[in-house]
């Protein structure tokens, strides 16, 4: 009796002990807009009433199947859908993720982030087998029309690597581990899958 | 030597619920999601219930309270595992590039099932050796106690 007793009181105190350290650490859901980011990685009317921010890897599979469907859903409602897209490379997996986020980000100071960012995702199982990608994120920026001396000062800069890491490491304050990870009206999703249910009890009718 | 297994193995199982208590579900539930075995509703139930089933196996094991029935635990979850990651890998799922796991765990499916096999390969034989794997435990507290009263 005396056992039993001891067990459960023991396993109380750690539920109690884990749950109040839960609440402490999770983030809370305002913070995410907190996060700046330039207008040229956002369309949709803000005021939508179905506001979604991913934090994306341009070498993540899901990414661009998470942006295809994403896009879609824009298409089809551009009134009422507002996106945001935040970096959050998995360096340590992905060896291309740092480069293409950056390419990303010097297109999104030229104004041709949405143009550029669905040639990266569309393209992305030729480039991310090669050594250097680089020469193909130039051809896509070519492709696109943007300004390739701006464009290589911008990669070559500190700057463009300094957003990209600013908005990795709020990701990483938010909780983010892996990509993509959306915040649909403030409410964390992580993966395609759940997106896409998500998506679908917002929109019944697609 | 029983000892310090019985609490390695306890504490795979701590760290583990933790690492996944004090993170927003949703990142464990997209791991769930990745081994696609399970329809939408039982996997926000695994995700939701799996990490405190593990914080009680932890528990129990590493304290060595309910031993037996820690270890027994601990051996339904080891076994879980290999089922789940071995059909993963004959599917052929794209487990490494999901990104699931975030970006800091990097073993591969296949080493996964080695570990697990062993782990489970451990705890049985714990099991058949419950009376060193007892020492310094709550258990062998308990029963000195009840002896003397």
């Amino acid at each position: 009796m005396k056992k039993k007793l001891f067990t459960v009181v023991a396993l109380l105190i750690v539920v109690g002990v884990v749950c109040g350290a839960r609440k402490l650490l999770t983030p809370k859901p305002k913070k995410v807009a907190e996060v700046h980011v330039q207008s040229a990685r956002q369309e949709g009317d803000p005021h939508a009433r179905v506001k979604v921010v991913e934090f994306i890897d341009f070498q993540c599979p899901a990414c661009a199947t998470g942006m295809k469907m994403l896009r879609t859903y824009f298409e089809k409602y551009p009134h009422d859908i507002f996106i945001q897209v935040k970096y959050f490379p998995l360096t340590n997996m992905h060896r291309h993720a740092m480069v293409s986020a950056l390419y990303s980000e010097c297109s999104s100071r030229q104004n041709k982030f949405w143009e550029l960012d669905a040639l990266i995702l569309d393209q992305q199982k030729q480039w991310e087998l090669l050594i250097n990608p680089e020469p193909v994120f130039q051809s896509m920026a070519q492709q696109v029309g943007m300004n390739m001396a701006q464009l290589n000062a911008c990669v070559a800069s500190d700057d463009a690597r300094l957003v990209i890491n600013e908005e990795k490491a709020a990701g990483q304050t938010l909780g983010i581990k892996s990509t993509p990870t959306y915040f649909i009206n403030n409410q964390m999703v992580v993966g395609t899958k759940s997106m896409e249910e998500v998506m679908k009890r917002l929109f019944p009718t697609k | 030597m029983w000892v310090l297994i019985r609490l390695a193995i306890g504490c795979i199982f701590l760290l583990s619920s933790f690492s996944t208590l004090l993170s927003p579900y949703q990142n464990f539930l997209y791991v769930v999601q990745a081994y696609q075995m399970l329809p939408s509703w039982a996997e926000l139930l695994v995700a939701h219930t799996m990490p405190w089933f593990e914080l009680l196996v932890g528990f129990l094991v590493f304290f060595g309270l309910w031993t037996s029935l820690g270890l027994r635990l601990a051996a339904v979850l080891f076994g879980t595992f290999i089922v789940v990651v071995g059909q993963a890998l004959l599917r052929g799922l794209p487990l490494e590039s999901c990104g699931c796991f975030g970006e800091w765990i990097h073993l591969k499916p296949q080493m996964v099932l080695i570990l697990d096999s062993a782990s489970l390969l451990t705890v049985l034989l714990l099991l058949g050796r419950l009376q060193g794997v007892k020492n310094l435990s709550l258990d062998a507290w308990f029963d000195k106690n009840e002896r003397r009263s």
